[in-house]
């Protein structure tokens, strides 16, 4: 009987939860939506300064049929994974050092912890003067917004890997780089995992900022040119654009991966339920 | 546990690649009429709409503008490559010759 209870649910079983779930969650953003498109006529203000939801449907159409969307979101999605990469990096390889050599710790940690306290919307004027407006720039900004979360979790993680098993590795004759890559990395990679989690939200939104100051495309660009221009349903096209592409990149590749580290090299239920 | 990762970067290849398909078969069939293209020609090219800065700036690099008339640019100086890289895009609705003047 116990059997029975245990065993996991076939896949047509979790279709139910989950489709309900799907509803569940649709329902605010119907409300949202409805509330919008009635209050529009009461609010009785032009498209300029509150467009309604039909407004931004046909700004959504108009930018596909154009062309304009399909371009903004590819040069956009290019730069996001080009930094979010490079920053991923240096953070997990400048991490691992510092987590494992007290050195490197000591000559590194105060210059990292004031770079950490200067956000990159202040480095991006100084950028721009570097490199120009453009892709480097942008890239650039994401590579420091991804670089201390993931930094800072792979420290974490690299500095709670179990000594039991790193002396064990070491007490069998297991060189540095073999103890490196058998205790302590799959130790950190739930850390580091959750770290660029966070990383790569914060880069979503510095991403929006970096395009707004430094690019003439971008979905950052289109959300501050619809205004420039008057198009305020561009813009708020721009923002359902982000939000929708950050739920769809948590939901189909962040949280797999993250919930996938957990289980392999897994801490605890409770770390695996948080998502 | 990652079928739904490799699942959607599954899905994402495939469209580009179907994309990137018609475009290049859109483009082969809209310039096949001007065939042989010179190394720097002069081309009339139209839109379904008046083209916006994007398209001035994407056209642009392609060659050099010369006049914009209601949703027709006028361009000089396109090479081949540039040329079908214009008719492959799908917002464009024809290609054709221009004498220059």
């Amino acid at each position: 009987m116990s059997t029975v209870l245990t065993a996991p649910l076939p896949a047509a079983a979790r279709v139910g939860p989950r489709l309900s779930r799907v509803v569940k969650g649709s329902v605010g953003v119907l409300a949202l939506l409805a509330a919008w498109q009635l209050s529009v006529p009461l609010v009785g203000l032009g498209p300029y300064f509150y467009p309604a939801p039909s407004d931004v449907v046909v700004a959504f159409a108009d930018l596909v049929r154009k062309g304009i969307l399909p371009v903004y979101f590819a040069d956009s999605m290019a730069r996001y994974f080009a930094g979010l990469a490079a920053g991923a990096l240096l953070g997990v390889g400048l991490g691992t050092l510092i987590g494992l050599s007290p050195v490197v710790s000591r000559a590194l940690t105060p210059l990292l912890r004031f770079l950490f306290a200067i956000v990159e919307v202040a480095w991006i004027p100084i950028f721009v003067i570097w490199f120009g407006y453009g892709v480097k720039t942008i890239v650039l900004a994401l590579v420091y917004v991804v670089f201390f979360p993931v930094l800072y979790n792979t420290l974490l993680g690299v500095r709670t890997a179990p000594q039991i098993l790193v002396n064990a590795l070491r007490s069998l004759g297991a060189s540095p780089l073999q103890v490196l890559r058998h205790a302590i990395l799959p130790a950190a990679l739930p850390s580091i995992i959750t770290g660029l989690r966070v990383g790569a939200g914060f880069a979503f939104r510095g991403l929006v900022f970096a395009e707004i100051v430094a690019a003439k495309t971008g979905i950052g660009y289109l959300i501050f040119e619809g205004t420039q221009t008057q198009q305020t349903a561009r813009t708020i096209v721009g923002m359902i654009i982000m939000g929708l592409t950050w739920l769809a990149l948590d939901v189909c590749y962040l949280r797999p991966l993250e919930r996938a580290t957990v289980q392999r090299w897994g801490l605890t239920v409770d770390a695996e339920r948080r998502t | 546990m990652l079928r739904l990762p490799v699942l959607a970067t599954a899905v994402i290849i495939a469209l580009l690649a179907t994309y990137w398909s018609i475009a290049q078969i859109t483009a082969s069939r809209r310039l096949a009429s001007l065939e042989p293209l010179e190394a720097r020609g002069s081309y009339r090219i139209t839109l379904d709409f008046a083209p916006e800065r994007f398209h001035q700036v994407r056209l642009q690099e392609a060659g050099r503008l010369v006049e914009v008339r209601g949703s027709t640019v006028y361009m000089k100086d396109v090479t081949p490559a540039a040329l079908r890289g214009i008719a492959a895009e799908y917002w464009v609705r024809d290609v054709a010759r221009w004498n220059g003047s």
